[in-house]
């Protein structure tokens, strides 16, 4: 049920703020406009959607950069909003300080978490990189759109349309709103490598009788969304 | 007015030019052929269609190779640049125009995946 919480159907969606995922070992490669549009959530961090934010990575130009005693701060334009301020404390010991002084017009990655400081958002840079390859300008484009795609996306046929989304009683296109139920069942359920158990489907779709339910499944298969997986009662979606 | 580098900039090429007529964008391609003036000069992209930029100051010094122009479309489709910035080659790593050309249709595919917008800040 975590998942149809997340819909932004939910009446709840505006007075709880909070994540239900966490991104905690992943660094998501993002645009400046995403993170600038990042919602705040309870706790001081930021989400996108209903994805918590940790670690980001963004590709830009130096804008302007302003070496302070502790710590640089640059401004960093990738072409998708005003520039993102970005702040790198700087440390004592040699060691471990980045010898990156980034200047205006060089590109740039950085890898940091977005933090808020004085009303407005910057982020706090782990890592500053200078860009030597600038196709990675390109890559980083990509690897926006796919990582966005995979976490935000619902599902894409070959030529890369974007399916129609299943919401609960709604007609999915070519299903009748008893498959699209049934469906939307499997795939809420197909996280686990065996998918859904024929009797917790009956279960939890009380209000569909027995019957309906195994034509629905055997519509599905015949169309390939879903198959069995470990015997003849576990279903799993063929989706993403 | 507000500043050309607080703005979206979408990344376009030349067929999309004319969807952002007097709208700030942002343009890579290869520099073609400089006018004796130094105030305009030619660029082809990722597809090899050309288009025309403006400059406010004449060029001061030899313009070669990539080239990421930042500027307005004017009604005749030319760029009237504000900022430019060479793409230079950096340890033999040829920028892939043609890549970024299919990266950026892309990105026109998936704005939700990609906007550009003056989202506010904070």
């Amino acid at each position: 049920m975590d998942r149809l919480c997340s819909s932004k159907d939910n009446p709840d969606w505006n007075t709880a703020p909070k994540a239900k995922r966490m991104s905690a070992l992943q660094v998501l490669p993002c645009t400046v406009s995403q993170l600038l549009g990042s919602s705040l959530l309870q706790h001081e961090a930021f989400a996108i959607g209903d994805l918590e934010l940790h670690q980001v990575s963004v590709v830009g130009i130096v804008r302007s950069s302003c070496p302070c005693a502790t710590y640089n701060q640059f401004c960093v334009d990738d072409m998708t909003g005003p520039p993102l301020t970005v702040r790198q404390w700087t440390n004592t010991d040699s060691e471990s300080s980045d010898p990156l002084e980034p200047e205006p017009g060089v590109y740039v990655k950085v890898h940091g978490s977005l933090r808020e400081l004085q009303g407005q958002k910057s982020l706090m840079a782990m890592r500053i990189r200078r860009v030597s390859d600038l196709n990675e300008i390109t890559s980083h484009m990509l690897e926006v759109v796919y990582a966005h795609q995979q976490l935000f996306g619902k599902g894409c046929d070959v030529n890369m349309n974007v399916l129609p989304q299943t919401h609960k009683g709604s007609n999915t296109a070519g299903f009748s709103i008893v498959q699209g139920q049934v469906l939307h069942v499997i795939q809420q359920h197909s996280g686990k490598s065996e998918g859904i158990h024929l009797q917790d489907l009956v279960t939890l779709l009380d209000y569909i009788n027995e019957t309906d339910i195994r034509k629905s499944l055997a519509f599905l298969t015949n169309e390939g969304h879903v198959f069995s997986t470990i015997d003849d009662n576990h279903f799993k979606s063929t989706e993403c | 007015m507000a500043n050309i580098i607080d703005v979206p900039k979408p990344r376009i090429n030349c067929s999309m030019l004319s969807q952002y007529i007097n709208k700030a964008v942002c343009f890579v391609g290869k520099v073609e052929k400089v006018h004796p003036s130094g105030r305009t000069f030619t660029v082809s992209d990722g597809e090899e269609k050309t288009a025309t930029v403006e400059l406010n100051d004449p060029l001061e010094e030899e313009l070669s190779g990539v080239v990421e122009i930042i500027g307005l479309v004017s009604n005749k489709g030319v760029i009237m640049a504000s900022l430019y910035n060479l793409l230079r080659e950096d340890k033999g790593n040829t920028f892939d125009l043609q890549l970024y050309n299919e990266a950026l249709k892309l990105l026109h595919d998936f704005p939700q995946h990609y906007p550009y917008e003056a989202a506010a800040s904070g």
